[in-house]
């Protein structure tokens, strides 16, 4: 199948226009598209609108419109008590490390599993696949326990670690993907070269690897980004919060002063909006390329 | 001298709470103890010099502590953690002390887990009785009995009752808090009311008042149940007695009582008859007590802690009163019995390398965080008050003269029992102020589910 | 030393990090659970060994409420399957036959799968508000006020209203996946299609959707198992309430395990899920297989 259905994003399909249909449908299929383009953005303007109001506007006097005042000061309260800049550093940093991690360890096992011969293979993989629906949230305790008892908690690495073993299974199931395009070919002629296990696996698979390096980037990106129960239990620190966790905390400080929450919100999420905005149609391709080479 | 003698018979009256450990026991009318001089004069001696003392035989070396608590920047308790650290720590340069607050629901969690992993801080917050007796039961807290000794003069021992467990001090009391009926008497002036009614029949006429009038008589947050007990509690207190309440929280008695029931049934009158604001189950405590603060609402029934951020509203504070929920059924329970307690502790973890140093530590820092506490209005003192404590504000006045005249304390009923039950409790409570089951439904479902 | 030898080594060490990974983070941590899911235990204290009888109270008791809790998650699966696929279907079908700002629609249609669930929670907590939410003051204007409701607040609405946003933010990421496979389709076959006479909708039924079925299995999947496990957005818009009229699996077992201190029942749960999920997927597998 995935022969077939190849990533080809920028095939022109002109000679499909809807000539067929009549202009009735063309316009409700139109008016479909919009209505729903509109409830997708709204929020988010929403959201960015009521992050520059105090209460009075947001309450009664101007609900959806863009703010008056455009009061900035929301932001000053989120950064600072909110902290969000500090939280907003601490999501990057946790990011980029599960991504390397679980980028290292999915490679080294995925090429193990496709490209050397040995028995257990298949059921390897299986076992990795069992990761793709087990919640995250089931072992919670046993892991805080551990962690504990190695005094991981209260670092980085407590969030890191199980971040990396949960991204593994779709890494690896991206991996296998994209590896298993690779020809073959490629590594008997580097083996008559000269070239040992550890060679090829270097200097000719990683290489060739990179597309699918920016897809599990990706997602191993939105999973660490959004992650709140490790992250609210793992770490007490404030120094080393992520942003759910501070979003959490200041949604409780200001239940009833909508503003600096709505800062917060849109500090957490505009950076990533406007990365995709130049990069949509990579990131798109490298999901796509994701769910298919599965 | 008022006010003097007030805190000497609050003391008396709180004196006989909970002697039997976790819970409470009918008090003695608070009598005429006589009350101790001025306490401005009489202060006890200043912070500083008590805290130094033991710390001065204490080691050379630097010691580590670490407390986690739940005053968080935006908890009315902040003040007074951070002035207690303050004097402690300025007071022990031996102790490299750090501390943390953490959200409440979070703090829950938090401990737990950390209790579960045995990586408890050398200092933490818990709830006193069931809360923190689940954690002696399973040996993770260091027992202070010895370090009480340096501090018997000026804690009473009836004050350790909730967190002390077969014959063991395991805690060091904060303050002690009451549900209180808060009223905005602005609100009802309008109604042609000057006072909060004192009899339950004209606390019922006044609310059909209020709501003919078009307010809301009752501002309860639902998302968080704890708030609706305080009026469930309340009313059931003062229908059924505080002895049967208190038998039924400690599992002496059973859940399935008669007069409970109805109880119950009397509160989802007051629903149904639309006393509470109907939006109020979707909102959190902290809305709801902005709701209250900006007019919305003519009652408020909650912990007397909310004194401090009251009062200190300079346009609100004015305008609100402190009183006790009204007697319904005066054959069974009287005036003076009232829901609360000492509640708010602090322990040391059995684990900590440095327990002794640290309950030490422990006590001096309770004793401040009562006072600063106290001084701020965030409860009663659970410790005897020493210094200045004539600007202490109005409303925690009225409350210590509430007490002044306790018959009785029983315990919040979701600190009463344990984590399970109290939980089971909370979820029977939702229902009945959603309405989906009545009295008779209450009663028999605790008593079937109460394991 | 011989060849064989030297290629176990290698595969064993290529092997290793994953498997430390994988089986000290999920694997261990999981057979705990499992074991612990045997015994009457708060997580600190003494254990007790009761064998089953966690396993009996989660499915006969009442005040747990375990039944309804999984009610209301194949409920939120079902409406995954039924309303939430054949939307994004539908607009994958649409954007892949290439329509004029076809890119513009597929980024914003994307875009709120790329918000943290935190920050959609919280914003819809906003939403939903009854005094001041964007959602009743709208029906306000418009004269329906009628219509306005305490959204989170009654158990009538809360699961709808928690379900939309979950609903809502998710048909971006299977619209993508489907898109991906109806623009791989081969333009030949579409064309041999249209020039026997086919309309638009027929060679959607009788050629686009056969050759995307795979994928449309793995959104399947992903839909039901991602019901399952669906937390975060409930933890934060009502975490299980009013009157556990929202409970799912997950926040029992978080109720279970951090606030009634029932560990053991709480693990009872986790591995339940743990269940539920294979037994999902495997069945998806095996009804697309015959369908074949």
């Amino acid at each position: 199948m995935s022969a077939e259905v190849k990533v080809s994003m920028d095939l022109s399909l002109d000679q499909y226009q809807l000539k067929k249909e009549s202009k009735v449908v063309k316009v409700l299929i139109y008016i479909g598209l919009a209505l729903w383009t509109f409830i997708n953005l709204f929020p988010i303007y929403w959201m960015f609108t009521f992050s520059l109001k105090d209460n009075k506007e947001i309450f009664g006097e101007n609900v959806a419109g863009l703010p008056k005042h455009w009061l900035w000061s929301n932001y000053t309260s989120a950064m600072n008590t909110g902290h969000m800049n500090v939280y907003f550093v601490n999501s990057i940093i946790v990011a980029v490390a599960t991504i390397l991690i679980t980028l290292i360890a999915a490679l080294m096992a995925t090429y193990a599993i496709t490209r050397m011969a040995w028995k257990l293979s298949g059921t390897v993989n299986a076992f990795f696949m069992m990761g793709l629906t087990i919640p995250i949230h089931a072992s919670i305790v046993p892991i805080y326990v551990t962690l504990s008892r190695i005094h991981m908690l209260n670092t980085y690495w407590a969030l890191i670690v199980p971040y990396a073993a949960f991204a593994l299974a779709m890494a690896i199931l991206i991996c296998s993907g994209f590896m298993g395009d690779i020809p073959k070919d490629l590594d008997e002629a580097a083996r008559i070269d000269g070239c040992g296990v550890w060679g090829i696996f270097f200097r000719i698979i990683c290489p060739l690897m990179r597309p699918a390096l920016a897809t599990i980037g990706i997602y191993t990106f939105l999973q660490c980004w959004n992650e709140l129960m490790f992250a609210n239990i793992f770490n007490s620190k404030d120094a080393l919060k992520t942003l759910p966790v501070g979003i959490q905390a200041l949604s409780g400080q200001y239940t009833t002063n909508w503003g600096p929450i709505g800062a917060a919100l849109v500090i957490a999420t505009f950076p990533t909006l406007l990365v995709y905005v130049f990069l949509s149609k990579r990131i798109q391709e490298s999901f796509i390329a994701g769910a298919i080479k599965g | 001298m008022k006010k003097a003698k007030v805190l000497a018979t609050l003391l008396a009256g709180v004196m006989v709470l909970s002697l039997a450990g976790c819970g409470s026991s009918p008090a003695p009318a608070a009598t005429e103890s006589p009350a101790p001089a001025a306490t401005t004069e009489e202060a006890a001696p200043a912070a500083d010099t008590t805290a130094a003392e033991p710390a001065a035989e204490a080691s050379a070396d630097a010691i580590n502590l670490e407390m986690w608590c739940i005053a968080t920047e935006s908890d009315s308790n902040r003040h007074s953690y951070e002035a207690a650290i303050a004097d402690v720590t300025a007071a022990h340069p031996e102790i490299n002390f750090t501390w943390e607050a953490i959200e409440n629901q979070a703090y829950k969690t938090k401990i737990k887990a950390a209790v579960a992993a045995d990586e408890m801080p050398d200092i933490f917050f818990t709830w006193s009785c069931a809360f923190l007796g689940d954690f002696v039961a399973a040996d993770r807290v260091y027992c202070l009995d010895d370090a009480y000794q340096n501090f018997k003069d000026e804690l009473p021992e009836v004050m350790m009752g909730n967190s002390t467990y077969d014959g063991k001090h395991y805690g060091v009391p904060l303050t002690m808090n009451i549900v209180g009926l808060f009223a905005n008497m602005d609100i009802l002036s309008e109604v042609g009311y000057s006072e909060v009614p004192g009899s339950y029949d004209e606390f019922i006429a006044c609310c059909d008042k209020l709501v003919e009038a078009g307010y809301i008589p009752f501002g309860c947050a639902g998302k968080e149940t704890w708030c609706v007990t305080e009026y469930l509690e309340s009313v059931i207190e003062k229908s059924c007695g505080a002895d049967v309440l208190n038998d039924i929280f400690l599992g002496r008695a059973s859940w399935n009582n008669e007069d409970v029931a109805a109880a119950v049934d009397t509160f989802q009158g007051m629903v149904t008859k639309g006393y509470f604001d109907p939006e109020g189950i979707a909102l959190s405590n902290d809305e709801v007590k902005a709701n209250f603060m900006a007019g919305k609402y003519a009652f408020y029934m909650n912990g007397t802690w909310n004194c401090a951020d009251f009062s200190a509203d300079a346009d609100f504070g004015p305008k609100v009163k402190v009183s006790e929920f009204p007697v319904i059924n005066a054959d069974k329970a009287k005036l003076g019995q009232l829901i609360g307690g000492p509640s708010d502790t602090l322990a040391v973890a059995a684990s900590s390398p440095n327990a002794e140093a640290a309950a030490q530590f422990t006590f001096e820092l309770g004793r401040l965080i009562c006072h600063y506490g106290y001084l701020d209005g965030c409860g009663l003192p659970a410790w005897t008050p020493f210094g200045d404590t004539s600007n202490i504000n109005p409303l925690t006045q009225a409350v210590s003269e509430i007490c002044a005249k306790a018959d009785s304390y029983v315990l919040f009923g979701d600190t009463a029992m344990n984590a399970d039950e109290a939980n089971t409790y909370l979820s029977y409570v939702d229902q009945v102020y959603g309405c989906n089951i009545d009295g008779a439904g209450f009663v028999s479902g605790l008593a079937a589910d109460i394991r | 030393m011989n060849k064989k030898v030297i290629s176990t080594i290698n595969i064993i060490l290529f092997l290793l990090p994953a498997l430390i990974l994988f089986v000290g983070v999920l694997i261990a941590p999981i057979a705990l659970s499992g074991y612990y899911s045997f015994f009457d235990w708060n997580g600190f204290g003494p254990k007790e060994f009761i064998g089953l009888s966690n396993y009996r109270e989660l499915f006969s008791s009442n005040a747990i409420g375990f039944m309804k809790a999984l009610r209301n998650s194949l409920l939120l699966a079902a409406l995954s399957v039924f309303v939430q696929l054949p939307v994004s279907l539908g607009l994958a079908l649409i954007l892949g036959r290439g329509i004029k700002g076809e890119r513009g629609f597929l980024a914003v249609y994307f875009m709120p799968v790329l918000i943290s669930t935190v920050v959609i929670g919280q914003l819809w907590l906003k939403i939903y508000n009854p005094s001041y939410g964007i959602l009743n003051v709208f029906l306000t204007k418009i004269g329906l006020e009628s219509l306005t409701r305490i959204w989170l607040g009654t158990p009538e609405t809360a699961l709808g209203a928690c379900f939309a946003p979950t609903l809502w933010q998710y048909v971006g990421y299977h619209m993508l996946l489907m898109y991906a496979g109806v623009k791989g389709v081969s333009p030949e076959l579409r064309e041999a299609a249209k020039i026997d006479g086919a309309t638009n909708g027929q060679v959607n039924r009788y050629i686009v959707i056969p050759c995307i079925k795979p994928i449309i299995k793995v959104s399947v999947i992903f839909a039901i198992t991602g019901s399952l496990k669906s937390f975060d957005l409930i933890y934060v818009l009502t975490n299980g309430g009013p009157l556990h009229a929202t409970e799912v699996p997950s926040t029992l077992m978080i109720n279970m395990l951090f606030l009634r201190n029932r560990y053991g029942m709480g693990s009872t749960i986790a591995v339940m899920l743990i269940i539920l999920c294979f037994a999902f997927a495997l069945l998806i597998n095996r009804l697309f297989k015959e369908d074949r």
